[in-house]
């Protein structure tokens, strides 16, 4: 496995890729804001992210990139229909509490929704747990049980299985093989690492 | 809104070098601006001119654009960094971020704080003299405004050259003036960091200010606001900033600093005497004795009713309307224990302009120490007001 910051450089690219120039952008779990302040650069976004840690938004005003510090479904639900061109949604949605009702109220504010998460379906995973008998420790989640925030691990099967019933069309979807680079063709819940989607209603 | 605590503990250096120490701005002279033209306030009542008081820390640069000005709350002044007198008790109530090298680094800004026109402390207000009836205004001083105190400060960025403000900062009163400053002035200021602010006064707010007016005109010795300079209402007024020094507090600090200590023993049969006061009773007191040595009762009847006034929104359809001209770059800090302008009301301005396209951004400190977090010695707090004022306004400057 390569390291983190590289994998969160192959995020960039290829959200950076669906995002239209000078479009309106918000990012859910924004972090320190380097996605957005990436797309700022690149794509000349109208950016906002949402955080719930003071020193994450701190980061992101020392790049300029605007942050409010916040609960995200209150904050969604601040704006009209449509206000923003995308949602980005990048590795926030295991640990929501409630991620269908936060989709869905990110595609009602957002004309299209950007997801990216680890699959957990890929195949070291399994056989981690199969093996091992344990919660799955790798790179990307390092830490012990005891130490883990709470995470609700998705799957691409699961991701397809729940748009298809709420009616998401799934308008792009990239998988990314274990190195999270390379595409994956085949048998993407059990071979690839890492998913997007581009989704809209 | 109110000034840094008054009972602190006495540095460790001692007071007398304290105004040596590095990071502080050392002595500081405040000077006068004497702006001698009609001024119209904005309930159209006019004066013939007005003075107000300032301090600058720092050097205005080259190009006049490297200015903050700092906004002060309800009972602060223009005194916000330094010492007056090497032989001062404390220094400027926004010393702890105010100086070379801290937050609001005066190595590179220069920094400009005024005291609001109808204060008390060397800027005209109820206590000046009418020079058409050359006795002081008293409650005929015109009707203060938000609004107006911007435009009247104004008026002195301009009298001291700055072409333009690099931030406007200020917490509770002053985040007020703030935001309005960059309503009223947009391509004036760059930036707007506003904290433990709100866009109108909430009922409750109001409710607080109003029980202190009537401790202030209940008291005789008020008369209708004609009373002489070295008298007037010291029992309400006082009374009146012991009510409000509650509501800049918490439960939790108040309990933490002064739990139910009392001042004296009970007597000796162990009964509790009705001069027993508890510790912070006497804090109280305290407060509310020092504020009447430095604060004129007429002055705080204005400057509350500006703050009761004060609504963003007002005169548009929405929050949104008034601050869809802004062109500043805004800062809004709550704190999670200020329940005077709580953090929702904070965020609501966030929100308003961030609904507009604007660049806003939002952080919340979980301080215990209630609506006076924003005077709090943070390192956290330093650190995003250092990242916000330091940083070139674009952001594609900046690398990963």
């Amino acid at each position: 496995m390569s390291n983190i910051p590289e994998k969160r450089t192959i995020d960039m690219q290829v959200i950076g890729d669906w995002v239209e120039p000078n479009s309106k952008v918000l990012d859910l779990g924004c972090g320190k804001g380097e996605l957005l302040g990436y797309l700022m650069r690149q794509k000349q976004v109208i950016s906002t992210g949402v955080d719930l840690d003071f020193e994450r938004i701190t980061a992101c005003v020392e790049r300029g990139v605007s942050a409010y510090q916040g609960d995200m479904a209150s904050f969604m639900a601040a704006f009209p229909e449509g206000h923003f061109d995308r949602v980005i949604c990048s590795r926030t949605l295991h640990e929501l509490h409630n991620p269908a009702s936060v989709i869905l109220e990110a595609l009602r504010v957002g004309k299209t929704l950007t997801v990216g998460f680890v699959n957990h379906g890929f195949w070291k995973n399994r056989f981690y747990t199969l093996f091992q008998g344990k919660k799955v420790k790798n790179l990307i989640y390092p830490t012990e049980w005891d130490e883990s925030r709470p995470a609700n691990p998705v799957t691409i099967a699961d991701f397809e299985a729940f748009c298809k019933r709420k009616e998401i069309k799934i308008s792009r979807r990239v998988h990314l093989l274990g190195d999270w680079k390379s595409p994956c063709r085949l048998f993407p819940n059990l071979l690839s690492g890492y998913a997007l989607y581009d989704l809209s209603r | 809104m109110s000034m840094t605590d008054e009972v602190a503990v006495e540095p460790k250096s001692g007071k007398s070098s304290n105004h040596l120490a590095p990071g502080d701005v050392g002595i500081v002279v405040p000077h006068d601006f004497v702006y001698s033209h009609p001024f119209a306030f904005k309930s159209g009542q006019i004066i013939p001119g007005f003075t107000l008081r300032y301090e600058t820390y720092g050097a205005l640069n080259a190009t006049r654009d490297n200015a903050i000005l700092i906004c002060h709350a309800l009972s602060g002044d223009h005194h916000c960094a330094g010492w007056h007198k090497a032989e001062d008790r404390k220094p400027g109530w926004w010393n702890n971020i105010v100086g070379p090298g801290k937050a609001v680094d005066t190595n590179k800004f220069f920094v400009v704080c005024a005291n609001v026109i109808g204060g008390c402390q060397g800027s005209t207000g109820p206590a000046s003299i009418d020079p058409s009836t050359q006795k002081a205004y008293g409650i005929h001083f015109p009707f203060v405004t938000i609004a107006d105190v911007v435009r009247s400060q104004k008026l002195l960025l301009e009298h001291l050259g700055v072409s333009e403000l690099h931030a406007i900062m200020g917490g509770s009163m002053g985040g007020m003036t703030a935001v309005q400053f960059s309503i009223e002035f947009p391509a004036f200021v760059k930036r707007v960091l506003a904290m433990a602010t709100t866009a109108r006064e909430s009922a409750q707010a109001i409710a607080f200010n109003e029980v202190g007016r009537q401790a202030i005109m209940q008291d005789p010795a008020w008369n209708q606001g004609d009373y002489p300079r070295d008298g007037g209402p010291r029992v309400g007024l006082a009374i009146a900033r012991m009510m409000a020094h509650i509501t800049y507090l918490s439960d939790t600090s108040m309990d933490r600093k002064f739990g139910r200590r009392r001042t004296t023993l009970q007597n000796q049969e162990g009964v509790p005497a009705l001069d027993a006061p508890f510790e912070v009773e006497s804090y109280l007191k305290h407060q509310g004795q020092s504020f009447i040595n430095r604060f004129d009762a007429n002055s705080y009847l204005t400057i509350t009713r500006a703050l009761d006034n004060f609504d963003l929104a007002q005169g548009y359809t929405s929050l949104e309307k008034a601050v869809a001209c802004v062109q500043s770059e805004c800062l809004i800090v709550g704190f999670e224990s200020d329940w005077l302008f709580p953090p929702e009301q904070n965020r609501e301005i966030a929100l308003a302009l961030l609904k507009c396209g604007k660049r806003a951004s939002y952080a919340e400190l979980a301080t215990d120490l209630g609506h006076d977090s924003f005077l709090l010695e943070s390192e956290e707090l330093y650190a995003i007001v250092r990242s916000f004022l330091g940083r070139k306004t674009n952001a594609t400057d900046f690398a990963i």
